[in-house]
This record gives structure tokens, C-alpha cells and sequence, in this order.
């Protein structure tokens, strides 16, 4: 059974499009990445699958259910986790009065081994809590009713990076536990970590959809290089470079083969080296043209 | 099942005890004075009967000079009719709108519950407040009557209670509705307080103007806190129509919920 298929999913709010067309299939047991830049209809595609929001136009379905039809919605949601992009915890609660709440509406079967792996002081007012805090109580309470999928709205967040390392190792066990997994994001270095597949979502239609390895591939790395010598640009118009520019420093957007940059870079005295993951808005501009202002 | 409405009822029953306190204090010094405007030799009745039709409509038609006229007037014409109906009407306008700004309708909906439980359980979370202050305040006047030596029938004091849970119900009926409609909690308030006022302005002028039919439509029209302590008349027609009314209102704001898109 799919997790999630939509067909030809549209919202519009009014005159202003959400998510237009959007139609992708989502297996069982797969971690999936909604990649794309802030305003792209992320949380909209979110939202309708949820049911916050209703449809324009197409559908989609939760776990094999209409998510246009509240019982059946329902009936999905019982194996449904949720983390959504913001919040907005009751402050005048504990946390552990919100668990509580959610526990005696939805079930509890892990609540207090998740408590353990993200300690939130859950025993404190949510209105004390930090932005990281909310969310590890939000993973908590997305993850406490054991679901079988688990929704979630730019996760990491608000996290720091060694709370960010611990939540994608727990996403890779619960990926092994067979437990899918979708989650939004404009970082591609956390959806490269995790995911088994992207989609990538721009302006509303979904431009890309393929496995992360493919993604990598031809995403490439970003590499900056300062060298002693003067460097001709014409020197490293070699296979694989892209986006060359060549002042003082030398950097390029490179997708060949890392042994023949090594033996190249080689010939040169390097006085400084970067090398890193190409950002996510070069990836649309190589691939998908240029990118709106809103990234 | 009503986990939705005991918790929104338990995060209410702070605020309600807070102001049964305050609503306490206030009967206790209104009634602390009654002796001293009974005896204070100013013909009280004939000032009332100077004002405008309208003015008396809304005090209630009641007089000052005996206990019961002076706290239909004191307490329950403006405390409970106005004040209170507005307190419940501003309160119901924040139930579902005040969940939808700050996101937690999302999470809340995220759960296997329908929209139709989630609006009703809310709406129940009122009666907290509601029931609380019918609970503690007829104890406070009752107890303020004897210590004065004015004590009042303990039945009318039960039924100016108990009638006015049905005319609460209505006000935050009206709340909720405009809280489904608006989705913003500080104008379905302020609108629900606005509406709460015009209605008691609306059955006060019109039954002095000779035009009661137009008072009908407010729920102040249904419940008359002065008839029932001034001569034990009890509406129980009007505490129908109320009921009815606020299952209209809690029909319809739940329809409208069902389609709505969320913020």
C-alpha cells in the first residue's frame, strides 16, 4: 500500500497559488524529502494531506484513505504522526500535562522511552521552554503513539547541531523499524542523510523527483581553491566544472570524478581549500533555471 | 471520549474560580450596603421612575427599596445579564480561533478526532466558567442576605441561577460562531462583545418603544433576572427558546467548520 498518493493536487488561497498538479506516490516503509525554498508549497502539500486545507483541485490519500473524507481521514490519523513547522504549544501547560492530553486522545505505547532519548524538561511550563525544547517535545508527541507514519514540517529546526545528529540517527532507526517517513526541508545536507527519495517542489509544481544518490551525483560539490600561482581561467575548464569564476580565488561547482580534481588541484601549490556541498539554490539553478527572489 | 472538553475545561477552571472570588467580593459589598440605602430616606423608587423608559427597561423595572429589587438591579440586571453574558460571549470568541492563530489547531487535528467533537467539547469547556460562578455566587447572596437580615426565598435564588445557565449557553453560542467565522480570536471577541451589548440595548429600547417584536431577537428577552426574584415568575418558555437557539448556533458554527479551511 502507498503511504501517501496525490494526483493532480492543487490549492490555491484564492488568487494566490499553494500547489499546483502536484502528483507523487510515496511507499511504505520509505523516507521521503519535500526538498524546495521557503514559500515553495511545502506546508501546503502538508496541510491538504492533512486536511487542515481542502483541495482546489486533484486529491490524495493517507495511508490508503481520502483525505477528503473525514472519517476515513480519521481512521488514517489513528497511524498518523504529525510535526508541524510551528508549534504553538499551550504555554500555560507542562509538558508533561500535553503528553498526557495527547496520550488520552491518541495512545501512548513510547512516550517515555522518547522522553529519554530527547530530554525536554517536560516537568516545566511549555512557555519556559527554549525553541529547542518545543521541539523535542514535538518529536515526542509525534512519535509517542508508535505511528506508522510520521509527517513532519522542517524538523530540525530549531535544534542544535549534536540534538540534529541524534534526531537523524533516530530517523534511521525508525526507517529500520519500517516506520515512513516525510519531512520538508530546504537543507539538502539533512534530506541527502536520510532520505531514500526527494521530490523537489518549486513555486508549487514539482520539478524533481528522484533518489538521493541520483541527486548527489548531479548536485555536486561546491569547491573553493586559493593558490600561489596565477591560475588562466582556461585551465580549469575541464570536465565535470561548472559555474567557473576565477579571481584571486578560483571556485567552481564541480560533478566529475573527485579523483582526476585531486590529481588536478595537485599541480598547484593550494594555500586554501574548501570543499562542500553545493547549496540548495544552486541546484535548482543548474537543473530547473533560475530561482525567484523568495529563496 | 471528552478528553478535548475536560482539558480545555481544566485550563479554564483557574480563571473561573478568579473571578467567582472577585464576583464574591463584589455581591458581599453591594449587599453590605443595601441597609444603608434602605434606610437612607430618599425615595429611590420615585428617582427610578423619573428616568427614561428605556433606562428602566434595563434596570430591570425593579425597585431599589427591597432586597430583592435591589439585587436584581445591583447584581443580576447588569453582573449577570450584561457583564457576565459578555464575559462568556468574549471568551467563546477566542474557543476555536485562538487555536487555529497559534497553530495548535493543527496539532490538536493531527489526531484522530473530527472537527464536529473538537468544536462541541470546546463549546462544553464554557460551563466550566458557567457553572462555577452559578455554583459559588447564589451561595455568597444568600449568605450576604441572612448576615444583613434581608434573607431571600433560597427558591428564586436557585431558579435566577439556574435560568441563566441557558441565556450563558446563547451568549457563548454567539461567541463560537463568530469564532468559527472569523478565525481570529481578538476580532471574533470584540465583535462577540459588541453583538452581546447591542442585543441587551436592542430588548431594553424596544420594549419601552412599543416595539417588542424587535426585542425578540435578543437572547436578554428570555431570561429576566428581575421577574423571577421580584415576583417568582420563572420562564421556562424562554429557557426553551434559549436552548434551542444555542443548538442552532452550535449546529451551524460546526457545519461551518467542517468545510473551513484553516489559516
Amino acid at each position: 500500500m502507498k503511504a501517501i498518493e496525490t494526483t493532480d493536487l492543487t490549492k490555491y488561497y484564492g488568487e494566490t497559488r499553494g500547489v499546483e498538479d502536484l502528483s507523487l506516490a510515496i511507499e511504505g516503509g520509505e523516507v521521503f524529502g519535500l526538498l524546495g525554498p521557503n514559500g515553495a508549497g511545502k506546508t501546503t502539500t502538508i496541510r491538504t494531506l492533512l486536511g487542515f486545507i481542502s483541495p482546489t483541485r486533484g486529491g490524495a490519500t493517507l495511508l490508503g484513505r481520502d483525505v477528503e473524507r473525514e472519517s476515513e481521514l480519521i481512521e488514517a490519523k489513528r497511524h498518523v504522526g504529525y510535526l508541524p513547522g510551528d508549534m504553538g504549544f499551550d504555554e500555560h501547560v507542562t509538558g508533561e500535562r500535553l503528553v498526557e492530553y495527547h496520550a488520552a486522545i491518541k495512545g501512548d505505547v513510547r512516550s517515555e522511552e522518547l522522553l529519554e532519548l530527547f530530554d525536554a524538561p517536560v516537568e516545566r511550563k511549555i512557555g519556559e521552554f527554549s525553541l529547542g525544547n518545543e521541539k523535542k517535545l514535538a518529536i515526542v508527541l509525534a512519535f509517542m503513539h508508535d505511528p506508522d507514519l510520521v509527517i513532519m514540517d522542517e524538523p530540525t529546526s530549531g535544534l542544535d547541531p549534536l540534538m540534529q545528529e541524534r534526531f537523524y540517527r533516530f530517523l534511521l532507526e525508525e526507517k529500520a523499524r519500517g516506520t515512513t517517513i516525510v519531512f520538508s526541508s530546504h537543507v539538502l545536507s539533512e534530506v541527502r542523510k536520510v532520505c531514500d527519495r526527494v521530490g523537489i517542489i518549486r513555486e508549487g509544481r514539482l520539478v524533481a523527483l528522484e533518489d538521493v544518490e541520483t541527486l548527489l551525483t548531479r548536485n555536486g560539490k561546491r569547491v573553493n581553491a586559493t593558490f600561489e600561482e596565477p591560475v588562466d581561467r582556461a585551465e580549469f575548464e575541464i570536465d565535470g566544472v561548472h559555474d567557473l569564476r576565477v579571481d584571486g580565488t578560483v571556485s567552481f561547482t564541480f560533478t566529475g570524478n573527485y579523483d582526476e580534481l585531486l590529481d588536478h588541484l595537485g599541480r598547484y601549490t593550494v594555500l586554501d581549500l574548501e570543499i562542500d556541498e553545493a547549496p540548495l539554490e544552486d541546484v535548482f539553478m543548474k537543473f530547473y533555471g533560475e530561482v525567484e527572489a523568495d529563496a | 471520549m471528552l478528553e478535548i472538553a475536560r482539558y480545555e475545561a481544566s485550563r479554564k477552571l483557574r480563571g473561573a474560580l478568579v473571578l467567582a472570588v472577585l464576583v464574591a467580593a463584589m455581591v458581599l459589598l453591594e449587599i453590605a450596603i443595601y441597609p444603608s440605602i434602605q434606610h437612607s430616606g430618599v425615595d429611590l423608587d420615585k428617582y427610578m421612575a423619573s428616568m427614561p423608559p428605556a433606562m428602566q427597561a434595563a434596570f430591570g423595572n425593579a425597585s431599589l427599596t427591597t432586597i430583592q429589587g435591589f439585587l436584581s438591579i445591583e447584581i443580576y440586571q447588569f453582573l449577570w445579564l450584561l457583564l457576565l453574558g459578555l464575559y462568556v460571549a468574549y471568551q467563546a470568541g477566542a474557543l476555536i480561533a485562538e487555536d487555529v492563530e497559534r497553530d495548535r489547531m493543527d496539532v490538536l487535528l493531527s489526531m484522530p478526532v473530527s472537527r464536529s467533537s473538537v468544536l462541541v467539547e470546546k463549546f462544553l469547556s464554557l460551563l466550566t466558567t458557567i457553572v462555577v460562578l452559578n455554583v459559588v455566587t447564589p451561595v455568597v447572596v444568600y449568605v450576604g442576605t441572612v448576615a444583613v437580615g434581608e434573607p431571600i426565598p433560597v427558591s428564586d435564588l436557585v431558579m435566577v441561577h439556574l435560568l441563566s445557565i441557558p441565556y450563558l449557553l446563547t451568549c457563548g453560542a454567539l461567541g463560537l460562531l463568530l469564532s468559527v467565522a472569523f478565525q481570529r480570536a481578538d476580532l471574533a471577541q470584540r465583535t462577540g462583545l459588541g453583538l452581546v451589548f447591542a442585543l441587551f440595548l436592542v430588548d431594553s429600547v424596544s420594549a419601552s418603544a412599543n416595539m417588542d417584536w424587535l426585542g425578540t431577537i435578543s437572547p436578554t428577552h428570555y431570561y429576566d433576572p428581575s421577574a423571577i426574584l421580584t415576583s417568582s415568575t420563572y420562564d421556562w418558555t424562554g429557557a426553551a427558546v434559549l436552548l434551542l437557539a444555542t443548538a442552532a448556533l452550535v449546529l451551524v458554527s460546526r457545519a461551518w467548520f467542517q468545510g473551513a479551511d484553516l489559516r
